[in-house]
């Protein structure tokens, strides 16, 4: 209990500490003031860290309190819970002290810190969180303490990209909410279970209305992880925050929304929900953003941009895993989660490492970035390859899953058309992701190497990524990803 | 006796206050601060320690008398109504520094405390018939006080609104009159059935004219313009008032009317409940889409309250027990959380003399209690679980799943969508307030901070309520179960 709740509550508090310190933006930081902030959150995360992954070994789940006498605020340590928890506490101290070295930079550090701690402590909530209610409060905590980091810069149109976040995910929350409402009426409770949780009365009673609000809730939940047609604010936010920031955006904060959608579909039991046509408008939403992800990213020539819309489609690579509802692609979506988690933070802050180092956005700025930047942009090569689905990475993994299981479901048209999407998806990744190593390491004839001088960045931001590249492939070679996914879904 | 004794002090003590020659501004203060305190305390004393008796003060002809009793419904408002006054007054004392006339300001004010428990402690819909109309009289000189040509206009308007509402809530008293056994206020109603046969459709039509009527205090679409006009009536006045008493009065008087009067078995699932959801579902959209558009502070918490008014009597027409409890959840939650809103709205105005949203660029960092204060009452009022807007949302969806109308389900879309216009109006002064932008010059807000203790403590209490109530609501919410069970 104790292990739990300091990994919520230490960081948080830590946060709201820095906040409050930071009292005015008048008076600027002064290099001893930047050691100490530096220090105080560097420790923070640390300790954190240690706190969370000393509670996924954790057994019992408590109430903390009742909001009302039916509505406990509950956690629990479950396998689902397990996975996204494990990709938060991997991804967030990673682009942490990536920020460290990046954030020199910027300005409002302290406020950055504050409100990057708030959303590391939120996230573990979110991933403990052991019933309904609870991850609502979570979710809108999240949603609130991670727009800040959005609107970071304060140009004009930072804040409108972290408004517009806000609205989106608000207006995606609520939706949950009245979800929310008529579960509450027709469940005995709002534990987290796998296998459904409606009363059998109530499905007899009016099973058709319940579907709507099992739609309802998809697509409220689905606004967080970017579902057509709700995806709009993920490209425009995603990019506008410091790089850093944007790689926890959208490595994990996104994820928030999977979970959720995993919760939801709990609730109601795949029973419910499989050959309804929940199931199918579902699947269709799902591919719809998969393909117009991935067209989108190969059109856009602004690189975090590019990233932001390739998060769009691989997001929804998960939710098709999850949509196809059975234990194959449930297995393939959460392998797809850690290794879209991993992948994508490293491509983010690879991005931030040429922002950094070069000021270029623009990818047909960026030629003959690899012989400036070899080690970086290696490590995009070998994400990239990730994400593409080239064996033995991740990304190879969770996608032969996701198409195992969509052909083995035997759903008529989707159960075959959903792995050949999938396929040309993949094709569209390497065409949107590659360029940058072509052109980064083949700049052509007319490349003048006279100009040419090594930009590599510090070690505080080459070893978070280098680890991260590690890490998705591993996941790949390493089949603990595939047990703990398998855990997950049989519910030992 | 002592029934009347709330009721009397307050009048009094407001006629004292022009009469009693101060000298120095502190013995006013003194002078009124104590009288409010000592009236609420013995006002909470007659809650807690009430007896079933009705204290007849006049008997006309009948059963028409004026007539005074303490049951669940006016410990609820008397409670809430007695527990936000001598915070306003304490507020009003530094807010009304800036003011003139001010001598007018606190006689009609502490009127308006005692008329306002007289709606609450009425016995029978005559008497509080009496206050109600009593209620617009005293009020009107408190929105004309600035003597502009806008505040005249404002107070002109609210008077007939007013007036013509109470008129067509006459109607409905007439009928009661006529075909009830008692005007007394009584559970479930008073309508005899005996007399009522075949004449159902006439007496529904006059609900629903009695239900718009009393909905003008209660700023029910389409007679709602006169509260956002009446913000111009000095800030305590825009808070405790149009926010809580006077407004609430409307929706008090409206459960009166549908809970005790003509009853929920007559009125459920007629078409007299459809019509009058529909309205008061449309009203929560309105509401907050004009919030958003406005650009006026205290005009969009204006707005706001229409909308958040609304709410609580979407709460009364699911005409269920359960829907009562929602009602008078949001009735006590949104009271502490608009009137929390509306004094930081009035501290920004009372410190920086702005009045626009669009100029309140930055402030949060040179008033960051003022702010951090309208964050919190900001999230409350979207419904963030862990503040008091999400408990009474919860009980008022909650109801309306429960009570299985299709209308209702349609009211929480309403409700929700109601939810996410209000984070879109108040959050943007939030973010405003916080993060101005890039090159916002910070020279233009150097001289301003945050405002004295007489301000700050107000606010304060408020928001320990606002968080109070959001994680531990139990027992309020048990003691309107009672209440809307008819226990108490």
């Amino acid at each position: 209990m104790y292990l739990i709740l300091s990994s919520i509550l230490f960081p948080i508090l830590a946060g709201l500490f820095l906040l409050v310190r930071h009292r005015t933006p008048l008076s600027g930081e002064t290099p001893t003031d930047r050691k100490s902030l530096i220090a105080l959150t560097g420790c923070s995360l640390i300790i954190t860290a240690i706190f969370v992954i000393a509670a996924l070994f954790a057994e019992n789940g408590f109430t903390l309190f009742y909001l009302t006498p039916s509505l406990p605020i509950y956690f629990r340590v479950d396998s689902v819970g397990r996975i996204f928890s494990l990709l938060a506490v991997i991804v967030i101290p990673c682009a942490g002290f990536f920020s460290f070295a990046y954030m020199k930079h910027e300005e409002h550090e302290s406020r950055y810190y504050g409100f990057y701690l708030l959303v590391f402590g939120v996230l573990n909530a979110l991933c403990f969180a052991g019933n309904l209610i609870t991850f609502y409060l979570f979710f809108e905590l999240l949603t609130l303490s991670s727009m800040p980091l959005v609107l970071h810069n304060g140009s004009k149109e930072a804040v409108m990209a972290g408004l517009k976040y806000l609205f989106y995910s608000l207006c995606g929350a609520y939706a949950a909410l009245f979800g929310i409402y008529f579960l509450y009426r027709n469940c005995d409770s709002l534990t987290f279970t796998m296998d459904g949780a409606l009363r059998a009365s109530a499905i007899a009673e009016h099973g058709g209305f319940l579907l709507v609000v099992a739609f309802v809730m998809l697509l409220g939940f689905g606004v967080k992880a970017g579902m057509f047609p709700m995806h709009a604010w993920l490209p425009t936010a995603h990019p506008v925050a410091p790089a850093p920031a944007s790689a926890v955006l959208s490595a994990v904060i996104v994820k928030a929304g999977v979970l959720a959608t995993i919760r939801v579909l709990g609730m109601f039991g795949t029973d419910f929900l499989k050959g309804t046509w929940v199931q199918t408008a579902w699947l269709c939403l799902t591919l719809i953003t998969v393909f117009m992800g991935s067209l989108l990213a190969y059109r856009e020539p602004v690189l975090k941009k590019r990233l932001a819309y390739s998060t769009v489609s691989q997001l929804s690579y998960i939710l098709f895993g999850l949509a196809v509802m059975n234990e194959t692609s449930f297995t393939g979506a959460l392998l797809h989660v850690l290794a879209h988690g991993f992948i994508k933070a490293a491509l983010f802050l690879c991005a931030g490492a040429i922002i950094y180092k070069t000021g270029k956005t623009r990818v047909e700025e960026m030629r003959g970035i690899g012989k400036e930047m070899p080690v970086t942009m290696w490590c995009f090569t070998v994400a990239s390859l990730g994400l593409i689905g080239i064996p033995p990475t991740g990304g190879f993994l969770s996608k032969w899953f996701l198409a195992l299981g969509s052909l083995k479901s035997g759903i008529p048209v989707f159960g075959v058309l959903g792995p050949v999407i999938l396929l040309v998806s993949a094709l569209l990744t390497a065409g949107y992701l590659l360029p940058l190593t072509i052109h980064g390491f083949f700049p052509g004839a007319d490349y003048d190497y006279n100009r040419l001088q090594k930009k590599e960045p510090c070690k505080l931001m080459r070893v978070p990524i280098l680890m991260l590249t590690a890490l998705s492939v591993l996941a790949g070679i390493f089949p603990f990803a595939i047990f703990l996914a398998y855990f997950a879904v049989t519910g030992r | 006796m002592m029934i009347i004794s709330v009721i009397l002090i307050p009048l009094i003590t407001g006629i004292l206050v022009p009469v009693i020659p101060f000298q120095k501004r502190w013995q006013k203060e003194v002078f009124l601060e104590t009288a409010v305190v000592l009236n609420s305390i013995l006002v909470w004393y007659l809650l807690l320690h009430h007896s079933d008796s009705t204290f007849l003060l006049a008997h006309f002809t009948g059963n028409l008398n004026i007539s005074f009793r303490v049951d669940g419904m006016s410990m609820v408002f008397a409670g809430l109504v007695s527990a936000l006054w001598p915070f306003a007054t304490l507020y009003a004392f530094e807010y009304m520094t800036k003011e003139a006339h001010e001598n007018v300001f606190f006689l009609f004010y502490t009127l308006t405390y005692g008329v306002t428990l007289g709606i609450a402690l009425a016995a029978n819909l005559l008497t509080m018939y009496f206050f109600y109309e009593l209620l617009t009289l005293v009020t009107v000189p408190l929105v004309m006080h600035t003597l502009t040509r806008e505040a005249i206009l404002a107070s002109r308007k609210y008077l007939y609104y007013s007036l013509g509402g109470a008129a067509f809530a006459f109607l409905g008293l007439i009928m009661v009159i006529v075909y009830g056994s008692t005007t007394d206020f009584i559970l479930g109603g008073v309508l005899d059935p005996a007399k009522t046969i075949g004449k159902t459709n006439i007496l529904l039509l006059i609900y629903v004219m009695a239900f718009m009527g009393f909905g003008v205090k209660a700023a029910v679409c389409p007679f709602n313009s006169w509260l956002p006009q009446a913000g111009v009536a000095p800030t305590p006045v825009t808070a405790l008032l149009h926010a809580v008493a006077v407004v609430k009065s409307g929706a008090f008087a409206i459960i009166r009317l549908t809970y005790y009067s003509f009853g929920t078995d007559f009125l459920k699932g007629t078409w007299a409940q459809y019509a009058v959801m529909s309205v008061v579902m449309f009203t929560i959209v309105y509401g907050c889409s004009r919030a958003v558009k406005e650009t006026h502070l205290k005009r969009r918490l204006a707005y706001s309250t229409i909308s958040n008014l609304s709410y609580i009597l979407f709460g009364a027409v699911i005409m269920t027990p359960l829907g009562l409890v929602g009602a008078l959840t949001h009735l006590v939650f949104h009271a502490v959380m608009k009137i929390s809103s509306f004094f930081c709205a009035g501290a920004i105005m009372h410190q920086t003399d702005r009045h626009y949203v669009h100029e309140l660029n930055g402030l949060g960092y040179k008033m960051p209690r003022v702010f951090g204060i309208f964050t919190i009452s900001a999230l409350a009022l979207m419904g963030v679980p862990g503040l008091a807007g999400f408990v009474s949302k919860w009980n008022l969806a909650g109801a309306a799943v429960e009570s299985g109308n299709p209308l209702a389900w349609g009211g929480i879309a309403c409700l929700l969508v109601s939810a996410l216009l209000t984070a879109i109006y108040m959050l943007t002064i939030v973010v405003r307030a916080f993060f101005p932008g890039k090159d916002f010059d910070y020279g233009t807000v150097s001289d301003i901070h945050d405002p004295n203790w007489k301000m700050l403590l107000p606010l304060f209490v408020f928001t320990v309520f606002i968080i109070l109530f959001g994680v531990y609501s139990q027992p309020v919410v048990d003691f309107f179960m009672s209440v809307a069970t008819g226990a108490v």
